[in-house]
């Protein structure tokens, strides 16, 4: 059964609700879910999760972003609602034919909710019964993941390999939020749905292509709601069924991981892929502006688009303004630019999401005038990034300084990374900075596993003229950091800043010892350092550190990454990339930019700055 | 390619055939279309500044979760509707308050913009400041205590924004949700901001060197901070956007956009 139903409109005015349904929802979830998934540039996921006290809620939702509405549907997680995305698509049809935005009281559509209710729940039904056969289904490759649900049946793990495929940081949030549940990375988001979706399939006993012969012939109506005003190929058809509606069990977990299943839009995607990559060489060269290249963008644009169309149809496209903006109207532009993302150094599992994420909010959408997809693309895109980059909670690190200060507590500051990246000397470097604003700072060396690490600590310490707590090697960080922090209290040190040791996401020892130290001493920040020049390794990197510590933790709220600290920040030119990855895949703001070899080399994120950089 | 050669040479032909159209005109004719083609520009940009001067624009701002849109509607149709959530986009509207419906003679509508409270959306805030006649920053009396930092901080960078302080815009700290009884009073309320803002003056004058623009300080060195020592005027009020209570905002609205 559903839990509710709603309408609202982007700004937030609830226009309807099923009244029928009527449950109080326990906990948030609609307001959850707007702030941490819609908000998040995470609305390309198919799901997305909320627990609260004696709850477990599944959320769907789509967007019609002509008329600026929100359609969500909420139901009980063990349920496995199959009619779910057929419903809201067909609610999202049958509201925008009576929606007026003058208007807020929509009475009259309880009647015709009933109706699709109906309608949706026999087909569901017509499914259930029609397929007795068990079958595993196995075909992604990040099903991993799925274990976590606690849905074992069939799903094998079948090599979690693709960069940080199993590394969701899954409780990034938790602590923000309070009652968000863990998933709400879109990774996970996405992967348990897909991973319950395939349970349940399992379990309920599916065949994935006769399901979807069935959906071809006996659920022709909502394939008609689908595609409505659509004339493209049936390949095309169900690709842009699977992506935007239909989130039924099998199919968009193929699209989602597999673009190589599209049979039909292969061979256009890697024609765009590689067209994509020479003009971004031109571009470098070039250096952005230059109009006709972008025209030249456009008409490669619309050739890949149909290849039916001229390319003077798709001029005066542009310039009447068209209907509807379509999933396959925007492919092109949006691969141009994940290429592009991509060449600033941006993971590709990143770049992935934020397209689908924008894409889904530009679907349906009308194109004004003089305008072409790929700058309407383009705008957008630049709003996700600077949303993304916008710290979600505060960076001023002085003034939570001096909220600790009136405490009588230090304010504890632990550095975590992996090897090599500049942990000892960024460190000294914000000691440099915290020294300047009249904050005494003591430093520890938990570094007790790398030989010279605390040599190297007693250094800076020594320059910088700042008291050090070190006990040599061998011993616990976890207790050397207890005691250095029982020494600042009693010393009267505002800071201590924590120096550990370097480690690769994967040793499972020393993230082991790291969770220790964190649990034992509740630091007031938790500061990645991370090197700037990282690709695709840093969603591995900073959503396994997030995992583990969530993982290994005893306590029911862990306290993960707080803040990021990306160094080498000089040495990168334009490939500002791995600021975004972190950013994205951690949740956790950039506080510092470490760029050079000097003390004074510390600097905070240009959000403006980098936005243009990714985009130029 | 072959076709756009072809329209290339089409619409050399057309561009030919216009010139010569062109030479054929008297020449009155043709002075007479100028002037009035710059008499009516002049006409449009001059109402654009003038309509510039005379902003009637009043912006909602605050905190996620603290009535905003509630607030919106209210003013708007006098109905806080089936309820709302979080915010993804600012609510604009144009009207004359509903309150002031019923009320006989022209009056003048004013545009309110309900911006989305939401750290990720702040960005959006400075598109809608520099044409506001007056900042309502809703606070949630309700739920103040856990907020106070957060909200602080959010009011000092408003305080604080060039668009503000120059023009100085005036803003009305607006307590909500005062119809529950265990919400705070306004003067706690009050205490308590310039309490926490008169901390954020201490450590943002300190970071201001490290690259994070704040535009302006705030308040006098050496006094504790109050909203009596900004450039602008700064009041408090309270409100509750969900019963309707309202007034005191629809004065302070009237107060800065005359009916
Ligand atoms: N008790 C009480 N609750 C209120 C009042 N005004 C708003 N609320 C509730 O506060 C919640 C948030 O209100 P919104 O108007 O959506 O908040 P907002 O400021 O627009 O929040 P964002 O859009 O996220 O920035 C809703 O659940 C309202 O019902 C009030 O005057 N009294
Ligand atoms: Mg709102």
């Amino acid at each position: 059964m559903l839990e509710q139903l709603l309408i609202f409109t982007r700004g937030g005015l609830i226009l309807w609700t099923c009244k029928e349904l009527g449950n109080a929802l326990k906990g948030s979830p609609i307001d959850t879910l707007i702030r941490s998934c819609l908000l998040e540039e995470r609305s390309g996921a198919a799901s997305y999760n909320y627990d609260a006290p004696g709850a477990a809620y599944t959320l769907k939702w789509t967007f019609h972003n002509e008329l600026g509405l929100v359609f969500v549907a909420v139901y009980q997680r063990i349920l496995h609602l199959l009619y779910v995305d057929d419903l809201l698509a067909m609610l999202k049809r049958e509201f925008s034919v009576i929606y007026d935005p003058k208007r807020t009281a929509y009475d009259d559509f309880d009647e015709t909710f009933r109706q699709l209710r109906m309608e949706a729940e026999a087909r569901a039904e017509e499914l259930k019964k029609s397929k007795p056969v068990a079958k595993p289904v196995n075909n992604s490759k990040k099903q991993g993941q799925v274990q976590k649900v606690g849905f074992e049946g069939g799903n094998k793990k079948k090599g979690g390999s693709g960069p940080g495929s199993d590394g969701g940081d899954g409780n990034g949030r938790k602590m923000e939020n309070g009652h968000a549940n863990g998933n709400t990375d879109e990774t996970k988001v996405a992967l348990v749905a897909n991973g319950k979706e395939n349970a349940s399939s399992n379990i309920g006993a599916f065949d994935v292509n006769k399901l979807q012969k069935l959906r071809a012939k006996g659920g022709k109506k909502t394939d008609t709601v689908v595609n409505k005003g659509s004339k493209v190929d049936p390949n095309k058809k169900i690709t842009k069924k699977n992506r935007v509606w239909d989130v039924s069990p099998t199919e968009s977990k193929l699209d989602f991981t597999d673009p190589a299943d599209q049979n039909g839009d292969e061979n256009a995607v890697i024609v765009a892929a590689d067209e994509g990559e020479s003009m971004m060489d031109k571009e470098e060269i070039v250096s952005s502006e230059s109009e006709t290249e972008e025209d030249e963008e456009m008409e490669k644009d619309s050739k890949m688009e149909t290849k039916k169309k001229g390319w003077f149809s798709a001029m005066f496209q542009s310039i009447a303004g068209k209907a509807n903006l379509e999933k396959a109207d925007l492919e092109p532009a949006l691969k141009a630019l994940k290429d592009r993302l991509m060449t600033k150094n941006v993971a590709e599992e990143i770049a992935e999401k934020l397209c689908e994420s924008v894409a889904a909010s530009l679907e349906g959408k009308k194109l004004a005038s003089f305008t072409r997809v790929s700058s309407t693309v383009q705008a957008a895109m630049e709003e996700a990034l600077v949303r993304i980059l916008t710290p979600r909670r505060s960076i001023d690190i002085l003034r939570d300084v001096h909220a600790a200060k009136e405490q009588r507590k230090p304010y504890v500051v632990v550095f975590v990374g992996v090897n090599g990246v500049g942990k000892s000397t960024n460190l000294a470097k914000v000691a440099y900075w915290l020294l300047q604003h009249n904050v005494s700072v003591m430093m520890a060396a938990c570094d007790t596993f790398r030989s010279g690490a605390v040599e190297q600590l007693r250094t800076h310490a020594r320059r910088l003229q700042i008291p050090i707590f070190e006990k040599g090697y061998e011993k616990d960080p976890a207790i050397v950091a207890k005691e250095a922090i029982q020494e600042a209290t009693r010393n009267g040190s505002d800071v201590v800043l924590v120096d550990t040791a370097g480690r690769m996401q994967d040793n499972e020892p020393l993230m082991r010892a790291l969770s220790k130290l964190v649990n034992l001493n509740n630091p007031d920040l938790v500061l990645f350092v991370g090197e700037a020049l990282v690709g695709n390794d840093a969603v591995d990197q900073l959503s396994k550190f997030n995992q583990k510590l969530a993982d290994l933790s005893t306590s029911p709220k862990p306290q993960l990454i707080d803040g990021i600290l990306l160094t080498k920040f000089d040495t990168i030119d334009d490939k500002v990339g791995a600021a975004l990855s972190m950013v994205y895949i951690s949740g956790a703001p950039v506080m510092f930019v470490g760029c050079g070899q000097s003390y004074t080399d510390l600097k905070k994120l240009n959000v403006k700055s980098i936005v243009k950089t990714l985009l130029k | 390619m072959d076709e756009l050669e072809q329209w290339r040479i089409q619409l050399q032909q057309w561009s030919r055939q216009g010139a010569e159209w062109f030479h054929q005109m008297p020449e009155t004719q043709l002075y007479a279309a100028i002037a009035v083609v710059f008499v009516t520009t002049f006409f449009l940009l001059s109402i654009r500044l003038f309509k510039r001067t005379k902003s009637n624009t009043v912006v909602l701002t605050g905190l996620s979760g603290s009535g905003k849109t509630t607030l919106f509607y209210q003013l708007q149709d006098g109905s806080s509707h089936l309820g709302t959530v979080t915010s993804m986009d600012p609510n604009e509207g144009t009207f004359v308050l509903h309150s002031e419906i019923a009320k006989k003679g022209k009056i003048k509508p004013v545009h309110v913009v309900d911006v989305p409270g939401h750290s990720r959306l702040r960005p959006k805030l400075d598109e809608f400041l520099p044409q506001a006649a007056g900042i309502v920053f809703v606070v949630d009396a309700l739920e103040f205590l856990p907020n106070c930092r957060a909200a602080s901080e959010y009011l000092y960078d408003i305080l604080t924004k060039s668009s503000v302080v120059k023009k100085k815009i005036p803003v009305l700290i607006l307590c909500n949700k005062t119809d529950k009884v265990t919400a705070h009073t306004k003067e706690f309320i009050r205490k308590q901001l310039e309490k926490e803002i008169e901390k954020f003056r201490a450590s943002r004058s300190a970071i201001s060197a490290a690259d994070v623009v704040n535009e302006f300080t705030l308040g006098v060195p050496g006094e504790a901070f109050g909203f009596s020592q900004c450039h602008n005027k700064v009041t408090v009020a309270d409100a509750s956007g969900l019963t309707g209570e309202i007034s005191q905002l629809e004065e302070f609205i009237r107060e800065y956009v005359k009916p």
